[in-house]
C-alpha cells in the first residue's frame, strides 16, 4: 500500500509539500489531478487538483520520481500546493480515499533504507526514526492538550476487550445456546462505545486547531470596524483602514497565538451585493470563509437564532451603549475591552473541544479512530439482527487491532486472560 | 508380542493419542517404524473424558483426518453420541463432538495396529543415543539398544508422573500405571530445559449409586456428523448425559476442606490448566455462582463406571466423596475411582523447529504432552505432523509445514513454538486470528492439497474429496453468475420474512443475507447444476457452497491480510543469527530472539512483547546481510 505524508510543517506557510510513495501513487496522483498522462520522471509540472465530487480547489505542482531513481526507492510523488492546512488535509483525505494510507513517522527513510537507497552505516540512525515509531501513539496522547489521548484510548481499547472476551467465552467455552443477556448487555457495551467513537471523530476538527490554528474569521456590515479590531487583534497596520465602504477586497489573514491556541485571524470583506467584479470575488471567497470557520467574530447584533459557532460583537462602545442583544461590547478604537474578548475567543474555541473525553490530532488518529467506528458499528449490526456472534468477534478483534495502533499491542493471550479472569469456565 | 529387531528407521516412545498417529502414519509412509510403550494394552487409551472433538477440537480432528489421522475415524466405530456443538451461532465456530466407548476405541486402535506394517514393543525407553547431535538410538531400560534414525517422543503424563489426591501422592503416569523415568534426565543432559505441568481428571462413579432420575438428560442430534470423512453410514447411538448440580452445601463444605487440596496446600506447585479448573478453584474463585453443573458422562456402552464432568479435584478421596454427596441424585453415591491431579515433566516447546523436530539434536521429535499441550485432538494433531515430519527427515524430503492460515494445527504448532507456555495448552477457536476459513466443514479444502503432496490418504479417498472440492466449486461460480428477478423469487422472500428484491440480481448476493438458504430457490425455476443434488456428498457440497458466499466478504479481507504479510512468513533469518550484532534491539527482544531464535521474520513478529519496532529493525540488518552476501 502508498504511503502519504506532509512533509512541511503543519501550520499555514506559502507552501506546503505532500509526499507519497508506493506503486500506486501515480495512479493517486490521476485521480486528484483528473489527468490521463503518465508524468515524465523528475519534472516539475503544474496541475489542478479536484475534490472527490469533481471540485476543482488548488493549483498544484507535482514532481515525480519512478522507481527506483526516488527517494525511497519506490514511484514517489511530490504535490506542492499552498499552505493552508485545509487544502493540505483535503489532499492526505484524497489520497487515503483513493488507496494510500497516512505514513508511519520516519517511514520515507525507514523505505529508503530498506531499498538499498541509503548507505548501510547509516542503520544506526534509520533505526532511531523506527523506534520513535512504536511510541508514536504514546508521544502524540502526552503532547495532547487535553491530556492523555493513549489513557482515554485505552479505557475504550479495555471496553472493546471485555466486550470481546463475554463473546469468546461463549463461542470457545460455555457451549450454552445463546443467552439474551449476553446479546443485551454488548449490545449496551457497543452503544457506548459507538457514541464516544463517534464523538472522538468529531473532535478532529476542533482539536486540530492545536496543530493547525483556528480559523476565527471577522464578518459584519461594511464600515462596522472589521479591519480595526483586526488590526487591534494583531496590533499591526496589515490591514488597509479607510472610511470607504468595501476597501477591504478580499480576505486578509494573519496567525496570531491567542492564550496558546494559535490561531489565523482573517478579515473578510463585508458581505453586500456588488457590481464590482473584483469585489464580488471577494465576497465570495468571505462566504466559504464563514462556512468553514471555527469561530466567527461577528459585528452585529444577535439575531433570534444565534449561529452555533458565532460571537456577537457591539465595537462601538466609545460611540454610546448598544441598543440590542451583543455577547459582548467593545471599542476596537480605542482597545476597550479586548482582552475580555480575548479571552472570550480562547474560551468558546476550548468549549466546541470539550465534547469528547478522546482529542484526536493527527489524520493518522482520525483515520484508525474511524476504522474503529466502522468496525464497532458492524460488530453491532451483526450482534442486533443476525447473532453471528463469531462475525461480531471478527470486527471487535478489528477495532482492537485498529486502537493497538494508536497504543500499544494486544494479544490473543490479552483476551483469554479476560476470559479466564471474569468467567467462571468449565462445566 | 513381536520381538523387535536391531534396527529401524523411526521408533516412537509412547502409545496414546500422539503415538498413535506418528507410528500409524510413519508406517503407512513406507518407513520401518516401531512403536515402544510401557503396557501395549493400554495403547490408544483415552485417560480422561469419554469424548473426541468439541469447539475448536472437533475441528483439529476433522483437519487430521483430511492428513491421513486416524482419531476421526476410530471415533466414528465408537460414538455413543454425537452433537455439533455452538450450532446457534455462525458456521465457523460449528464443532463437531462425539461421546465414545473408551474400552471400544482401545480395542479398535489397537486391533488396526495389529493389522498394520507397524511393528509394536512393550518396554520403556530410558534415553536416546545421539552421535554429533543426530539421533541413532534408544536404550531400554532392560539395556538393550534399538538402532534407528529419527525418535519420536510421545510419552505424555508419565515422565516422572506424580498423582496428588489431597495429601497422598504416587508416582504413576496414569491411574494405576507406572511413570517413567529417565527421558527427562536425558534431554536434559543434551541441553533440552524441562519444566513441570499440572492436569487433573475428576471421579470416576459406580453407574448403579445415582438417581438417575433426578438428573437433566442432554441427547445428541438427530443429524449427527462423523468426524471423519471416510466414515459412511454413520448412525451413530444416541445415549444421553445427564446434568446434576452442585449446592450451597457442596461449595461450604469444599471451602471448609481447602486445605485437604493438594493444589491449595501448596502440595502442587505446577500451574495447572484455567480453562479446565479444579472445582475447589471453581467454587474458590467464583464464590458468587451459587451452583456448578456437573455432567455425568457414561464411559462405554452400559458402562457401570460414570466419568463426573466438571468435577476435577486433587482434594482428599474422603472430602471428594463426601462433596458429591450433598449433590441431589449424588447422595448415595460410591467412587470406583477418585479424582485426582497429576504433575507431569515436559519440555519447553520453543526449543523446536514448526516440524517439531528439536532444534538442538537432529532427528528427535517430540509431540503431545510433553510439548506442554493439553487434549487427545491437540496430541493427535501433534503426532501426526511429528511422524509425518520425521517420515520427511528420513527420506530427506521437504518437511510438512501448515501456517495459520491453512488449519488449527498450524495455529497449533506455531504457538507452541513461539509462545512460553505456563500452563497446559489447549486450543480456542479464538487463538485463530483466520477462524471464519477454519471450519470444520472445509477441512477438506483446506488440506486436501497436502495429502496429495504427501500422499497420506489412498488415491481413492483423495479423489473422492477432489470431486467434492470441485463440485463445492462450481456450485460457487453458478451461484455468482447466476441472475434471478424479482418475480421469480418475491413470493418466497414474503414468505421467509425477507425483504422482496427490486431489480435482477445476482443470486450470491442473496445467499449473503443471514437468513435465507440455497432450499429457498426451490419454489424458483433456478436448478443446481447437474451433478450436485445426485452426488453422495451434496448435502455438504450445497451446504459448504452457501458457507463460501455468506463468508466471502470477510474472507476475501482476511486473503488480503494473509498476502500482506506473506512476505514477512517468507524471510528466512539464517539460524546462526548473531543478534548481539545490532545494539539497537532493545535488550528483551535480544533475550527472547536468542532463547527461541525464530525461523522467520514472520515467526519474529508473533513472540509476545516483541515491539515492531524491533521487527523492523531486524528486517534493515537482514536486508543488509544479505546486501553483502550478494556483493
Amino acid at each position: 500500500m502508498s504511503f502519504v505524508a506532509c512533509s512541511t510543517p503543519l501550520g499555514t506557510g506559502g507552501i506546503a509539500v505532500v509526499r507519497m510513495s508506493g506503486k500506486s501513487s501515480i495512479s493517486v496522483l490521476k485521480k486528484i489531478t483528473k489527468s490521463k498522462r503518465v508524468p515524465k520522471h523528475s519534472v516539475a509540472k503544474k496541475y489542478t487538483a479536484y475534490d472527490s465530487r469533481g471540485d476543482s480547489f488548488d493549483n498544484i505542482v507535482v514532481t515525480t520520481f519512478f522507481a527506483p531513481k526516488s527517494y525511497t526507492g519506490e514511484d514517489l510523488v511530490e504535490i506542492s500546493c499552498h499552505g493552508n492546512p485545509v487544502i493540505v488535509s483535503k489532499i492526505l483525505e484524497l489520497c487515503c480515499l483513493y488507496g494510500c494510507r497516512i505514513a508511519d513517522p520516519g517511514e520515507f527513510t525507514k523505505t529508503a533504507f530498506l531499498n538499498g537507497k541509503m548507505d548501510i552505516s547509516e542503520a544506526e540512525s534509520v533505526s532511531d526514526i523506527i523506534h520513535a515509531k512504536s511510541i508514536d501513539g504514546v508521544k502524540l496522547g502526552a503532547k495532547n492538550l487535553s491530556g492523555g489521548l493513549s489513557k482515554k484510548v485505552k479505557d475504550v481499547k479495555t471496553s472493546v476487550v471485555s466486550c470481546l472476551a463475554a463473546i469468546e467465552f461463549n463461542l470457545d467455552i460455555s457451549e450454552e445456546e445463546l443467552q439474551p443477556n449476553l446479546i443485551k448487555n454488548s449490545l449496551d457495551v457497543l452503544g457506548d462505545l459507538v457514541l464516544k467513537t463517534k464523538s472522538a471523530v468529531k473532535t478532529f476538527k476542533s482539536s486540530s486547531i492545536f496543530v493547525s490554528g483556528a480559523s476565527v474569521v471577522i464578518s459584519g456590515p461594511p464600515n462596522a470596524g472589521k479591519s480595526t479590531l483586526f488590526n487591534t487583534l494583531v496590533g499591526t497596520n496589515r490591514a488597509i483602514v479607510t472610511e470607504i465602504p468595501g476597501t477591504t477586497r478580499d480576505v486578509v489573514e494573519k496567525e496570531i497565538l491567542v492564550n496558546t491556541i494559535p490561531i489565523n485571524l482573517k478579515d473578510t470583506a463585508g458581505i453586500r451585493l456588488s457590481k464590482d467584479p473584483v469585489e464580488s470575488a471577494g465576497i465570495e471567497r468571505s462566504k466559504e470563509e464563514l462556512n468553514t470557520a471555527d469561530l466567527v467574530l461577528c459585528l452585529e447584533e444577535k439575531p433570534k437564532k444565534p449561529k452555533k459557532n458565532y460571537l456577537y460583537i457591539y465595537n462601538k462602545s466609545d460611540l454610546g451603549p448598544p441598543s440590542g442583544d451583543f455577547d459582548i461590547s467593545i471599542s476596537a478604537k480605542k482597545e476597550k475591552n479586548i482582552q475580555k474578548l480575548i479571552n472570550m475567543v480562547s474560551s468558546t474555541l476550548l468549549d466546541t473541544n470539550s465534547t469528547s473525553d478522546i482529542q484526536i490530532t493527527t489524520t493518522r488518529q482520525l483515520n484508525l479512530m474511524k476504522d474503529v467506528l466502522l468496525s464497532l458499528q458492524k460488530a453491532r449490526v451483526h450482534l442486533s439482527t443476525d447473532f453471528s456472534l463469531e462475525l461480531v468477534a471478527e470486527e471487535l478483534s478489528r477495532a482492537v487491532s485498529f486502537l493497538d495502533m494508536l497504543t500499544e499491542k494486544t494479544t490473543k493471550d490479552d483476551v483469554l486472560n479476560v476470559v479466564f479472569s471474569s468467567f467462571c469456565v468449565g462445566k | 508380542m513381536k520381538r523387535h529387531k536391531e534396527k529401524y528407521d523411526i521408533v516412537v516412545v509412547g502409545g496414546g493419542h500422539a503415538g498413535v498417529e506418528a507410528a500409524l502414519i510413519s508406517a503407512n509412509l513406507g518407513l520401518d517404524t516401531l512403536l515402544i510403550s510401557m503396557d501395549e494394552k493400554s495403547i490408544g487409551r483415552t485417560s480422561c473424558n469419554p469424548a473426541i472433538g468439541g469447539l475448536a477440537k472437533g475441528q483439529m480432528v476433522k483437519e487430521v483426518d483430511v492428513l491421513g489421522g486416524v482419531m476421526g475415524f476410530f471415533a466414528d466405530k465408537c460414538t455413543l453420541q454425537s452433537k455439533t456443538l455452538n450450532k446457534s451461532k455462525g458456521r465457523s465456530v460449528w464443532s463437531p463432538r462425539s461421546q465414545i466407548d473408551k474400552l471400544k476405541y482401545e480395542t479398535v486402535v489397537q486391533e488396526h495396529l495389529a493389522s498394520s506394517k507397524l511393528n509394536i514393543f512393550g518396554g520403556e525407553v530410558v534415553s536416546i543415543d545421539t552421535k554429533k547431535n543426530k539421533v541413532c538410538g534408544v536404550l531400554l531400560k532392560d539395556k538393550t539398544k534399538i538402532k534407528c534414525r529419527s525418535v519420536v517422543l510421545t510419552c505424555g503424563t508419565f515422565l516422572n508422573g506424580l498423582i496428588h489426591i489431597g495429601e497422598k501422592k504416587i508416582n504413576a503416569g496414569r491411574y494405576g500405571e507406572k511413570r517413567s523415568e529417565g527421558i527427562t534426565e536425558c534431554l536434559i543432559s543434551l541441553g533440552f530445559s524441562a519444566g513441570r505441568l499440572k492436569t487433573g481428571t475428576p471421579p470416576r462413579i459406580k453407574k448403579n449409586t445415582v438417581s438417575w432420575d433426578l438428573g437433566d438428560p442432554g441427547f445428541g442430534d438427530s443429524d449427527p456428523i462423523p468426524l471423519s470423512y471416510r466414515t459412511k453410514d454413520f448412525k451413530p447411538k444416541d445415549e444421553p448425559c445427564f446434568s446434576f448440580r452442585t449446592n450451597k452445601d457442596t461449595h461450604s463444605l469444599i471451602l471448609e476442606n481447602l486445605s485437604s487440596s493438594a493444589m491449595y496446600s501448596g502440595d502442587v506447585k505446577s500451574a495447572g490448566p484455567r480453562y479446565c479448573p479444579s472445582i475447589e478453584d471453581k467454587v474458590y474463585k467464583f464464590s458468587k455462582n451459587p451452583s456448578h453443573v456437573l455432567q455425568l458422562e457414561p464411559e462405554w456402552t452400559n458402562s457401570d463406571q460414570i466419568y463426573v464432568n466438571g468435577f476435577s479435584t486433587s482434594l482428599s478421596e474422603e472430602v471428594q466423596l463426601k462433596c458429591l454427596r450433598t449433590v441431589s441424585g449424588l447422595e448415595k453415591v460410591e467412587f470406583i475411582r477418585p479424582g485426582y491431579a497429576i504433575e507431569y515433566d515436559f519440555f519447553f516447546p520453543s526449543q523446536l523447529k514448526n516440524t517439531l523436530e528439536s532444534k538442538a539434536v537432529d532427528g528427535l521429535f517430540l509431540a503431545g504432552q510433553i510439548n506442554g499441550t493439553s487434549g487427545y485432538e491437540e496430541a493427535s494433531s501433534q503426532g501426526l505432523l511429528a511422524g509425518i515430519n520425521s517420515s520427511m527427515y528420513i527420506k530427506n524430503e521437504n518437511p510438512l509445514v501448515l501456517k495459520r492460515n491453512d488449519a488449527y494445527m498450524g495455529v497449533l504448532v506455531d504457538d507452541l513454538i513461539l509462545k512460553d507456555t505456563n500452563e497446559p495448552y489447549r486450543m480456542f477457536t479464538s487463538r485463530a486470528e483466520y477462524r471464519l476459513q477454519l471450519r470444520s466443514s472445509n477441512a477438506d479444502q483446506r488440506l486436501l492439497k497436502y495429502s496429495e503432496d504427501f500422499k497420506l490418504l489412498d488415491k481413492k479417498t483423495i479423489d473422492i474429496l477432489a470431486e467434492k472440492i470441485q463440485k463445492t466449486n462450481d456450485l460457487v461460480s453458478f451461484l455468482k453468475n447466476t441472475s434471478i428477478k424479482p418475480e421469480q423469487i418475491n413470493k418466497t422472500l414474503k414468505k421467509i420474512k425477507e425483504s422482496p428484491i427490486k431489480e435482477s440480481l445476482k443470486v450470491s448476493s442473496l445467499i449473503k443475507r443471514p437468513t435465507f438458504f440455497i432450499k429457498d430457490l426451490k419454489k424458483t425455476n433456478i436448478g443446481l447444476p447437474e451433478g450436485i443434488n445426485n452426488n453422495i456428498n451434496s448435502k455438504e457440497i450445497i451446504f459448504e457452497a452457501e458457507t463460501i458466499i455468506k463468508y466471502s466478504g470477510y474472507i476475501n479481507r482476511q486473503k488480503d491480510e494473509i498476502d500482506k504479510i506473506a512476505v514477512y512468513e517468507n524471510k528466512i533469518i539464517p539460524e546462526d543469527f548473531n543478534y548481539d550484532s545490532i545494539k539497537s534491539l532493545s535488550n528483551e527482544s535480544r533475550e527472547k530472539f536468542k532463547r527461541i531464535r525464530p525461523q522467520t521474520i514472520g515467526q519474529a513478529g508473533r513472540i509476545d512483547g516483541i515491539r515492531p519496532s524491533d521487527i523492523s529493525i531486524l528486517l534493515v540488518y537482514l536486508k543488509r546481510t544479505f546486501h553483502v552476501k550478494q556483493k
